[in-house]
C-alpha cells in the first residue's frame, strides 16, 4: 500500500461514557424538550377523556362496539407514530404485530387457556422475540427499504395464516369465547358488557397513552428524535442509534399489539385479513390524519377514521374514494393532522387575544 | 381550549350523521344485506343486489308477507370478514334487521354467522360453498339455499363417468387451498364411481406456461381432463393444451363452476368448446317460473341473471314463507319454520335439510357450446347431495 490507511473517526463509547452520555443528554433534552407540557395538548387529551367517558352513554351497543374496535386500532396508530413520530422510521407493517397478537390470542383460547393473563404473557413473550429479530434485521435498512421489509414480513405472516389449515386458513378462526378477566381474586371484568368492554379497553389505551408519552418524553425520546433529524451525527454524541431504533421498534411492535390482543375477544375471531396492508396503511393514516408525532393525534385518528369508514359506508360503495380524498386534503393542506391545526389555531387566536 | 370542540365536532359529525338513518316503516321486515360491494367480488354482490331488489319488489307489489313489506339495508363488506363482522354488527344491533343475507367468501359467512348466532337473529348465504359452513363449522342460527361444493362435484362426476365412455381421468389444480380441496373432492368422487384417477399435477397460481406439464398429462393419456383453475390460468391452460394439440373429440374437458365464465370464455377461442361443468342453476333451465324470472330480471337490469341472483332471489320467498308460518320475526319461530321449509324458486322445488341447514338444490350440468352455456343434464338434489355431517345441532 503506498498511501498508510487513514482509520475513520468512530464514536467511542467506552472511553468516559459516563461524562459523554451526560453532556449529550443535556444536550439533546434542551434540543428536544418533552411535549407533555405543551398545554394545548394536555387539554386536547382531557377534553378527548371526557367524550370518550360519556360516549357509551350517547350511541347503542354497535356503537359502543365500534369504538372499542376504533381504540384497538388506536393502539396500532399509536405504535406507527412512536415509529414515525420518534424514530423516523415509516413502517407499513404494524398489522404484523396487530395480526400476531391476535393469532396467538385466539388460539390459546380456543386450545390452551382461559386464563388473560397466560395469553397476555405469551403474546408479550413472542412479540418480543419477533420483532427483536425482524426489528434487527430492518433497522439496517433506511428510508424506502426499512418499509418495504416491514411490508414483506407482514405479508409473509398473512400468506402463512391464509395457508395454513391448521390454523384455519383463508377462513380463519371462529369461535372465540368472550372471557371473564379475573382482576384479583374476587374481582372479574365481564366482558360480555359492552360498557365494562368499554370502559376496560379505554382504561388501557390511557394506560398505553401515559407510558409511552412518559417513555418518549424522556432521554429516550430525546435521543430517538434526534436520530430522526439526523441520524449520523448522533453517534458522535455517545449514542447507538442502532439499539436505540430497534428498542423503539419493539416498544412500538408491543403497542400494536394490544390491540390484537383484545380484538379476538370483542369479534369473536380472527382471520388472516388481520395481517393485511389494510390494516398497516390504515393505522398510517390514522396516524396522519391525527398528526404525526404528537401520540394523542393518532388515537382520535382512528376514532375519526374508524366512524367516518362506517358513516360512509352505508351510503356510498365509493367509501374508499372518499377516505382516499380526505387523506390526500390531509397530506398536501394539513400535513400535521388535526393536532396540528389544533395548535395553529390556538397560537393564532393566543396571539389576537393579548 | 375554544377550540377543542371543533376538532372534536367531525368526530361527532360523522356520529351523529350515521345515526340520522333510522326512519324506516314501523311494521316492515327488515333484510340485512351485507355483500361485497366494491373491490374483486363486486361483480357477485351485484348479482346478489339484483336477486334481492327484485324479488322483494315483486313481494311487496303482491301484498307483502302478511302485509308488512320487505326493507332491504345493504352494507358493503369488501370480502373482508373484519369489516363484514363490523357492518354485520351494525345491521343488528343499530338498524335492528330481522334478517341477515348476502356475504360471499366463506371467511365472511362463518364470521358473519357467529355474530347472528351471538345477536339471536338468522342468516342465510346464498353464494359461499365450502362445505364446512353447514359441515364442521354449522350453526343452528346459519342456513345455507345455494349448492356446496361436494354437490357440484357430486353432479358433475356422476354425469361423467354415466356419460362419459373412458373411464382414465386427470386432475389439474391451483397449488392453493381451494384448488386443492376441489381437486381432492372430484378424485374421491371418481374413484368412487369407477374411474381411474390417472394422475394429477398443481400448477402455481397464476402459472403462465403449461408447458412442463403437457408432457405429463399426454403419457398419462386421459379420456377427462378435469380442473379447478379459475380465470386467466384456465385461459392459458386450455389455449396451451389446444396448439399443442391435446384437445380432440376424445378428450373430454370437465372443471369446477369458475373455471369457465362468461368473463374468460371469450379469451379462449374455442378451446373451451365443449367444457363441463356443474351448478345450482343455468340460465336456461326451461320451466315457466325460470323463463319468467329471466325476463323480468333482464327488463328490471338489463342483465342476465347468473346463479348468485337466482339463489338470492329465490331466497326471498323462503323468507316470506317461514314468516309467515312462524307468525312473525321470532329467531326461535323463523328456525322452525325454516328448518321444514320446501319452496318454490327459478330453478325448481327446494328443499331445507333440518340435520345441517343445508338446501337440496337439483343440479344443472352444463356444456360450453360457442359462447353459451347450454344445459345437457340434471342430476336431482337428493342424489347430488353428500351425508349430513353436522354434530352442533
Amino acid at each position: 500500500m503506498l498511501q498508510p490507511s487513514i482509520p475513520p473517526v468512530e464514536p467511542r463509547p467506552s472511553l468516559n461514557t459516563a461524562a459523554k452520555l451526560n453532556v449529550g443528554d443535556r444536550l439533546l433534552r434542551a434540543l428536544y424538550p418533552p411535549r407533555a407540557n405543551a398545554w394545548q395538548l394536555r387539554w386536547l387529551g382531557f377534553a378527548m377523556l371526557v367524550l370518550a367517558a360519556i360516549f357509551p352513554w350517547l350511541g347503542g351497543p354497535f356503537y359502543t362496539r365500534l369504538a372499542i374496535e376504533s381504540f384497538l386500532f388506536g393502539a396500532t396508530a399509536l405504535s406507527v407514530d412512536i415509529l414515525l413520530g420518534y424514530a423516523g422510521l415509516l413502517s407499513l407493517g404494524q398489522a404484523a404485530y396487530f395480526g400476531l397478537a391476535a393469532y396467538i390470542s385466539a388460539l390459546m383460547y380456543l386450545h390452551v387457556t382461559q386464563s388473560f393473563w397466560l395469553v397476555l404473557v405469551a403474546v408479550v413473550t413472542a412479540v418480543a422475540v419477533f420483532s427483536l429479530v425482524l426489528g434487527a434485521v430492518a433497522i439496517r435498512a433506511k428510508g424506502v427499504y426499512f418499509a418495504l421489509i416491514t411490508f414483506g414480513a407482514a405479508e409473509i405472516l398473512s400468506k402463512i395464516a391464509h395457508n395454513t389449515r391448521a390454523i384455519g386458513g383463508s377462513d380463519g378462526l371462529i369461535g372465540i369465547p368472550v372471557p371473564r378477566i379475573t382482576l384479583l381474586p374476587g374481582v372479574t371484568i365481564d366482558l360480555q358488557n359492552n360498557f365494562v368492554f368499554y370502559y376496560a379497553v379505554l382504561g388501557v389505551l390511557v394506560l398505553i397513552y401515559i407510558g409511552t408519552r412518559r417513555i418518549l418524553d424522556s432521554g429516550f425520546g430525546a435521543v430517538l428524535r434526534a436520530i430522526r433529524d439526523n441520524s449520523d451525527r448522533v453517534p458522535y454524541l455517545g449514542y447507538n442509534s442502532f439499539w436505540y431504533k430497534l428498542l423503539a421498534y419493539i416498544m412500538a411492535a408491543q403497542v400494536a399489539a394490544v390491540g390484537g390482543l383484545i380484538y379476538p375477544l370483542l369479534r369473536g375471531f380472527v382471520a388472516p385479513h388481520l395481517f393485511g396492508f389494510e390494516v398497516s396503511t390504515k393505522a398510517v393514516v390514522m396516524s396522519l390524519v391525527g398528526g404525526v408525532g404528537t401520540l394523542l393525534g393518532p388515537l382520535a385518528g382512528s376514532v375519526i377514521v374508524t366512524f367516518l369508514e362506517s358513516a360512509v359506508g352505508s351510503y356510498t360503495e365509493r367509501h374508499l374514494l372518499v377516505l382516499g380524498v380526505i387523506f390526500i386534503v390531509f397530506v398536501m393542506f394539513l400535513p400535521d393532522g388535526l393536532i396540528g391545526l389544533a395548535r395553529r389555531l390556538s397560537a393564532s387566536r393566543g396571539k389576537a387575544a393579548p | 381550549m375554544l377550540n377543542t370542540p371543533t376538532i372534536l365536532s367531525s368526530a361527532i359529525a360523522a356520529f351523529a350523521f350515521s345515526l340520522g338513518l333510522n326512519a324506516h316503516a314501523a311494521d316492515a321486515i327488515k333484510v340485512g344485506v351485507v355483500t361485497p360491494l366494491s373491490g374483486s367480488y363486486a361483480p357477485i354482490g351485484k348479482q346478489v343486489r339484483w336477486g334481492a331488489e327484485l324479488a322483494v319488489k315483486e313481494i311487496n307489489a303482491a301484498g307483502g308477507v302478511a302485509g308488512r313489506p320487505f326493507e332491504l339495508l345493504f352494507e358493503d363488506e369488501e370480502a373482508n370478514p373484519p369489516i363484514a363482522v363490523r357492518k354485520s354488527e351494525k345491521l343488528l344491533q343499530q338498524d335492528k334487521v330481522d334478517l341477515l343475507t348476502g356475504t360471499v367468501n366463506s371467511g365472511s359467512t362463518l364470521a358473519v354467522g357467529q355474530v347472528a348466532e351471538r345477536n339471536n337473529r338468522i342468516l342465510v348465504t346464498t353464494v359461499s360453498y365450502a362445505p364446512s359452513i353447514t359441515g364442521a363449522q354449522c350453526n343452528p342460527n346459519v342456513f345455507r339455499v345455494n349448492a356446496n361444493a361436494f354437490m357440484q362435484s357430486n353432479a358433475l362426476t356422476s354425469w361423467l363417468t354415466k356419460n362419459v365412455a373412458g373411464k382414465r381421468y386427470f386432475f389439474i389444480g391451483p397449488d392453493y387451498e381451494m384448488g386443492r380441496s376441489s381437486i381432492s373432492a372430484f378424485q374421491d368422487d371418481i374413484k368412487r364411481l369407477g374411474g381411474t384417477d390417472v394422475g394429477s399435477t398443481f400448477p402455481p397460481l397464476g402459472a403462465k406456461d403449461f408447458t412442463p406439464y403437457v408432457g405429463q398429462i399426454r403419457s398419462a393419456r386421459p379420456d377427462v381432463i378435469m380442473t379447478a383453475t379459475a380465470g386467466n390460468d384456465t385461459v392459458r391452460l386450455l389455449t396451451q393444451l389446444k396448439e399443442y394439440g391435446m384437445l380432440s373429440d376424445k378428450l373430454t374437458l370437465a372443471g369446477s363452476a369458475g373455471a369457465v365464465t362468461q368473463e374468460n370464455i371469450g379469451a379462449m377461442d374455442g378451446a373451451a368448446e365443449g367444457f363441463l361443468s356443474a351448478a345450482g342453476y343455468s340460465i336456461d333451465i326451461d320451466t315457466s317460473a325460470n323463463k319468467k324470472f329471466v325476463a323480468t330480471f333482464k327488463k328490471e337490469f338489463q342483465s342476465d341473471p347468473d346463479l348468485f341472483a337466482a339463489d338470492t332471489y329465490g331466497l326471498f320467498y323462503l323468507f316470506k314463507q317461514a314468516v309467515e308460518k312462524a307468525g312473525g320475526t321470532d329467531e326461535q319461530k323463523l328456525r322452525g319454520a325454516m328448518e321444514d321449509a320446501t319452496w318454490e324458486t327459478p330453478q325448481g322445488t327446494k328443499k331445507m335439510r333440518k340435520g345441517d341447514h343445508q338446501a337440496i338444490v337439483d343440479m344443472v350440468v352444463v356444456k360450453v357450446s360457442g359462447n353459451d352455456f347450454r344445459t345437457v343434464g340434471r342430476v336431482p338434489g337428493e342424489d347430488a347431495v353428500d351425508s349430513d355431517k353436522c354434530e352442533k345441532f
